[in-house]
Order: C-alpha cells, then structure tokens, then sequence
C-alpha cells in the first residue's frame, strides 16, 4: 500500500570512474552500446548536467558553472533533435545564431560561405526546413554549430540515419575542419566508420566505465581478438594440426584456424604446412572492428551471466 | 541581459512567421477560442437574467469581472501557458537540451520563441466586453481607479504567468509536470466568479495555496466597491502585492527547478 502514494527512486549511475584528458586540436571519438553513458557524459561536458562527483574541466571552466561562457566556445550537434526552426528557411536559423552569438558580420560571411561550399548547403539554404531530407538538414546543424568558430566541437551521433553518401560527406567534413581550422572533434557514434575516418583516438565506455582509451587500431590488440585463416586444399589432407594456429573447423577440403598470437604472421603459418600439402589457396580475416567489439561485449555479457 | 533584450524582437518575429505558415489552421483555431469563451460567458448571463443577481453582484459588475479575469489570464498565458505545458515534451525530447548548450537564458529562448499570440482571440473579446462594463456600470471615474485598475490588471497577469511557470518548471526537475495543469483549471474556473459565491474554505485556498482569486475577484471587488471576504482591509493592496510576489517566487523556483535538472534519456 505504501508504494502507491511514495515513489521510490532508485539512483542510476551513467558514468563512473571514467578519466580521460582531450587536447586541443584533437578529434576523439566516444563509442559504447545504448545505455553506457555516452550522451551522459556529452551532457555533462556541455553543461547541461552537472556531475553528481568528480571533476569536469572544459577549457579550464566547470561547465554547469559557466554555462553562458562555455556556451560560446562549443558547438554542439544533436543527431537525434534539430536545433533549426522546422517551419523558416535554413538562413533565418543560422541568423538568430549569428546573434545569439554576437558573431561579428564579416566573420560570419565568410564562415558561412566557406562551410556552404564544402557542404554543398547552398542550394537550400533558402528553404524551409520542414522540406529538407535528413541529409540536408544534418549538413546544416553542423555548419551552424561552426558558425561562432567554437574550440570544440561536440556531436551526439552526427550520422544515425543518414545513407551512405550524405554519411560520407559529413564524415569527410568534419575530417578537415578539425585538420584545417584546428577544432577540437569528440563524438558519439555507434558508427565505427565514423570514428575510423575522423578520429585517430577512441574512448570506448561501457556499463558506465572506461574500457579503452587510445588508437583505433591499438584495439584488436587490446581486445585480444583472433585472426581468422581459412585453408583451402586440392586434396584433403586429412586433421592438420598447426602450432601457429588452432584449427577451429574442419569441412575436408576447407579448414578454417584462429591465430591466437600477434606476433605470428602468415609467413609462418604458410612455413609449418610446407610445400606438399596440395595447398591452393588462403584467406586471412583480421576481424573489423565491429566484430572486436561485439566479442567484447559478448564476453562481458556471459561473464556477467555466470558470475 | 541587454543582448537578451535585443534578442527578444527578433525571436518573436521569427516566431510569427513561423506560425504564420499555416495561417488557415491559426484563424480557425481563434474562432474556435472566441466561440468558447464566449459561451461560457453566455451561460453565466443566463444564470444572471434568471436570479438578477449572483452572489449580491449584478450583470455589468459581473462582465467586468470575467472580462478582467480573461484579459489578465490573456497576457499572462501568452506569456506561458503553452510555453510552459510543452517544457515536459522539451525535457522528453531532449530539445531543452538545445537550448541549455546556447550562451542565452533558457527561459528567455522558450518564452519569446513560443510567444503565443493566439491569444489575441481572448483578448478582443475581453476588451470588447470590458468596455461594454465599464460603459454600464457607475463608476467614480478618476486617476487613482484608473491607475489602480491598470496596475491590478498586470499583477493578475503576473499571478497567472508565474503560476504556469512554476507549474512548467517541475518537468524540469521530477520531468513530468503536465497533470497539474488540469488542478490549475480546476481552480482557474472557480476563480471567474465572485468570492463570497464560496465557502470559507474554499476561499482560504483561493487566496493562499492557489492563489487565483487574485487574478480577478480580489482587484475587481476592490474595483467596484464590493467587501472582500477574509481579507477586509487588505484587499487593495494585496491584489497589488500578488503578482510581484508571486513572479519574484517563481524566479526562485526556476532556477531550483534548472539546478536540479537531469534531463531525460541517455
């Protein structure tokens, strides 16, 4: 009877002991399933949230603190919410933003002409909103959020729905103004081709906690995932047992391994075989790093399981 | 605070324009308002050609009251009410998010950008029938009443937008907001006639937990001469006071209301 008339709420924890320093100049791409906290922290290094712990420094400020401050030093791109006005053309968006901003006339001229061109926005720039595809409009909220020249750049999965060509402009875009202009790039993504093209560095959280923080391709390492080979004879030759790889299935014909150690190569793969094996062809698979992480998160869960 | 003051024109003229996209739905829409609010008024008449009288008040007293009541409501809604009934979507959807990360008052943004001008409707009609009271009832027509009616008329309008806004500002904190809108219009309903129409208890509430009667019975029995119940003397004064005080607390109830925000999703 009492839970009808008391609420009782029950803490969630987003983010936990997650630590990590941004340069500026970098371009760092945030990534972890649904729910690992992601937009959480996004909202927190944009001064929407304030951390409940802990220590938060954006340009040398606390963000809830000076939220006004930060404001004017970030720019911020939601995929999933439009920050332009549905029913007015693009221009009327981008010129409410040119004074909230107090971006100076030439600045914002050249800003706009510049991200325009490379964007391809021109055309619709005097459109309504309302009758842009989801590709137009995405372009247009990340030329907005340039316009100030903010020092970073923050956004919340910039490519979610977009089709491949409207995903590659953006990606390519970003890319170059964060090489060209210097603007500090962190983004949430489950896309890892997001991350492959325009960040060197990942940050990947999970269940509210860091799980890796460095290069993309330090990942597969760091994961300790397996190479897949596949061997394909002329003639059966029967189980063969490798020392270089363990064989994981055997079809007659076609044999497939894991190469479990990094420092093996096929080189010595190919040597243990030998020559009189009536070997005719090979196919190694580094697994792509979906697949790194789908292990990863796999693993997590049967562990969490039986524990 | 100077930059948000030049920022309002411009949000409110791009406002229009973009109500201003589907003008068809926008006039039907005020037709629509004009014909309820007239009916209600028209119910209230027939009960007044029937009984002479409503609660010791005769009909032209009582058109100056709902007419007061509706014109206070008018200007302090536009400046809330619907601004403040979609902040629960904004919070669902992550659009006050948006406007947190821009370097400019939330409040301000929602307020101006969502400016309802539909209102317009309630406020013809309100004009249109306060005149017609005011024409039909004697009155010691001076500067003082009229300083005073005027003065009246913007606090009620301030008791009806910080209502709203404090209203609005619990999505911001516990996210969900909309239910107390409909104990709002339970009360906003009882607060279109006469005080002493009520019980005591039910007058105690209008004047303290839900302060309404100060959007109109409080000013307009001051105005016409009429006793206020429970509060005598005081009357004048606290239908002046009510809209200032009630704006300074919902000022304070914002900010609580911003500091405690957690956002919804994600």
């Amino acid at each position: 009877m009492k839970t009808l008339v008391t609420t009782e709420y029950s803490e969630v924890e987003a983010v936990r002991d997650v630590s990590f320093d941004i340069s500026a100049g970098e371009a760092v791409g945030y990534l972890g399933p649904n729910g690992a906290g992601k937009s959480t922290m996004i909202k927190m290094m944009t001064g929407i949230l304030v951390p409940s712990a802990g220590e938060l420094s954006i340009l040398g400020r606390t963000p809830h603190q000076h939220r006004m401050a930060n404001a004017r030093d970030i720019g911020v791109v939601f995929g999933q919410r439009s920050q332009l006005w549905w029913d007015l053309p693009v221009r009327d968006s981008f010129d409410l933003h040119r004074r909230i901003y107090d971006i100076p006339a030439a600045r914002y001229e050249g800003n706009l002409a510049q991200f325009s061109e490379l964007l391809d926005l021109t055309p619709f720039l005097d459109r309504a909103v309302r009758q842009l595809s989801l590709g137009q409009r995405m372009r247009a909220e990340i030329v907005m959020a340039l316009l100030h020249d903010p020092k970073i750049l923050f956004l919340d999965e910039p490519t979610i729905g977009l089709d491949v060509v409207a995903k590659d402009a953006v990606r390519k875009f970003l890319a170059r103004i964060n090489r060209e202009r210097g603007v500090t790039i962190i983004l949430t993504t489950h896309d890892l081709q997001d991350i492959e093209s325009i960040c060197p560095r990942l940050i990947m959280v999970d269940q509210a906690r860091l799980i890796f923080d460095g290069a993309l391709k330090d990942l597969r390492a760091s994961m300790g995932t397996r190479r897949r080979l596949t061997l394909e004879f002329a003639s059966d030759p029967g189980p063969l047992d490798l020392q270089t790889a363990r064989l994981s299935s055997d079809e007659g014909l076609l044999k497939h391994y894991q190469i479990e150690r990094e420092d093996v190569s096929l080189v010595d793969v190919l040597a243990e075989i030998g020559r009189d094996r009536a070997l005719k062809d090979i196919v190694l698979e580094e697994p792509n790093i979906e697949e790194v992480i789908r292990t990863f998160y796999q693993g997590r869960n049967t562990a969490a399981v039986t524990a | 605070m100077l930059r948000h003051l030049r920022l309002i024109p411009i949000l409110l003229q791009m406002n229009l324009r973009a109500q201003m996209e589907y003008r068809g739905a926008f006039l039907i829409d005020r037709l629509a308002m004009i014909i309820a609010y007239a009916s209600a008024f028209a119910v209230i008449w027939l009960l007044v050609a029937r009984f002479d009288t409503l609660a010791g008040w005769n009909w032209g007293e009582l058109a100056l009251l709902y007419s007061f009541h509706t014109l206070a409501y008018a200007v302090g809604a536009s400046f809330s009410f619907t601004q403040m009934r979609d902040l629960e979507e904004h919070v669902r959807l992550g659009t006050f998010d948006a406007m947190l990360t821009r370097p400019m008052s939330p409040w301000v943004y929602l307020v101006f950008a969502r400016y309802n001008i539909g209102y317009i409707s309630h406020i013809s009609l309100a004009l249109a029938l306060m005149t017609w009271a005011l024409l039909t009832i004697p009155i010691d027509w001076s500067i003082g009443w009229v300083a005073y009616f005027l003065a009246s008329l913007l606090s009620a309008a301030l008791v009806t937008a910080s209502l709203m806004t404090m209203l609005g500002a619990t999505a911001l904190a516990w996210t969900r907001s909309n239910h107390l809108y409909s104990l709002y219009f339970g009360f906003w309903e009882l607060s279109r006639y006469p005080l002493n129409l009520y019980p005591t208890i039910i007058q105690g509430i209008l004047l303290t937990i839900v302060p309404l009667g100060f959007m109109a019975a409080v000013p307009v029995a001051v105005l016409v001469g009429k006793p206020v119940p429970l509060l005598g003397d005081i009357a004048p004064i606290a239908a002046l006071l009510a809209g200032p005080a009630l704006a300074s607390l919902a000022v304070l109830f914002w900010r609580f209301a911003t500091s405690r925000y957690q956002g919804a999703g994600g």
